[in-house]
């Protein structure tokens, strides 16, 4: 039963050994205990980022003219 | 008064939203200033040729007049609603199939400069939506609808409360018309 809960919880993704192997140096001597936790701390730190650049975005002046210049080659506007 | 919109980037299935709830019954306002061409052989489903967003960022479309019924606005469209209440079909679609499909009407596109300046349009009109308290929408993937239109359709019939015949609506769906695949 705990079993089946655990693999609810987690799942398995593939990263290339090359890739594996190097983070494994990169971790040794540190806090991380497994590749895994390294990877998902990563991550998240990136998620993270990604998520707060994208709450605070905005169109640009030059972007809402590119974005008008399409939509008048479309048709959509005037 | 409810305003019910479909809306999305363009080429991303706008036009096969509004048909499908055309045949599914739905109250669904256009007119004919732009005929049905080689891009949308089934029409486009349209008021003002399209050009809604003149008309929003003038501040004078009488959504009034379309109280209870489906209009199309494209995403730029959205970021000039006035206050209201909407219920929102928002059309997403692989941007490279869109813009492939932008291109065989307006010719040569810099994908490199437009593929992302399209997908923060899409990210930022998600966003304006999701912050909104009178906007109520969902998400419809144009992908999803060819693979599994039924499926699709009846999450969108859910979201409206029951108002189509989904086994009429399904019919308007035709996968020989989803001309520029990226997935499948």
């Amino acid at each position: 039963m705990e079993d089946k809960k655990e693999e609810k919880k987690f799942t398995t993704i593939s990263i290339p050994t090359a890739l594996a192997e190097k983070i494994k140096k990169r971790i040794e001597g540190t806090g991380f205990h497994s590749l895994s936790a390294y990877v998902t701390y990563v991550l998240r730190e990136l998620l993270a980022s990604m998520e707060e650049e994208e709450a605070s975005e905005a169109l640009t002046k030059e972007e809402e003219e590119k974005i008008k210049e399409r939509l008048r080659a479309l048709g959509y506007l005037d | 008064m409810v305003n019910y919109i479909v809306s999305g980037l363009e080429r991303s299935g706008t036009s096969m939203m509004m048909q499908i709830l055309y045949r599914g019954g739905a109250p669904v306002a256009f007119d004919n200033s732009r005929k049905p061409d080689y891009h949308n052989p089934k029409g486009y489903f349209e008021l003002e040729g399209g050009k809604i967003i003149n008309r929003l960022m003038e501040g004078t479309f009488p959504f009034e007049k379309y109280d209870g019924k489906f209009i199309k606005i494209t995403a730029y469209g959205l970021k000039f609603l006035p206050k209201g209440n909407y219920k929102i079909i928002y059309m997403v679609r692989n941007i490279d199939e869109i813009l492939d499909s932008m291109e065989k009407m307006s010719g040569p596109i810099n994908r490199e400069e437009e593929r992302p300046l399209l997908e923060k349009l899409n990210r930022i009109t998600i966003k304006l939506m999701d912050e909104r308290e009178d906007i109520d929408y969902i998400i419809v993937r144009y992908n999803d609808v060819i693979k599994n239109p039924r499926k699709e359709i009846e999450r969108v019939n859910e979201f409206l409360g029951g108002m189509l015949n989904v086994s009429e609506a399904v019919k308007a769906v035709d996968p020989k018309l989803y001309r520029n695949v990226r997935e499948r």
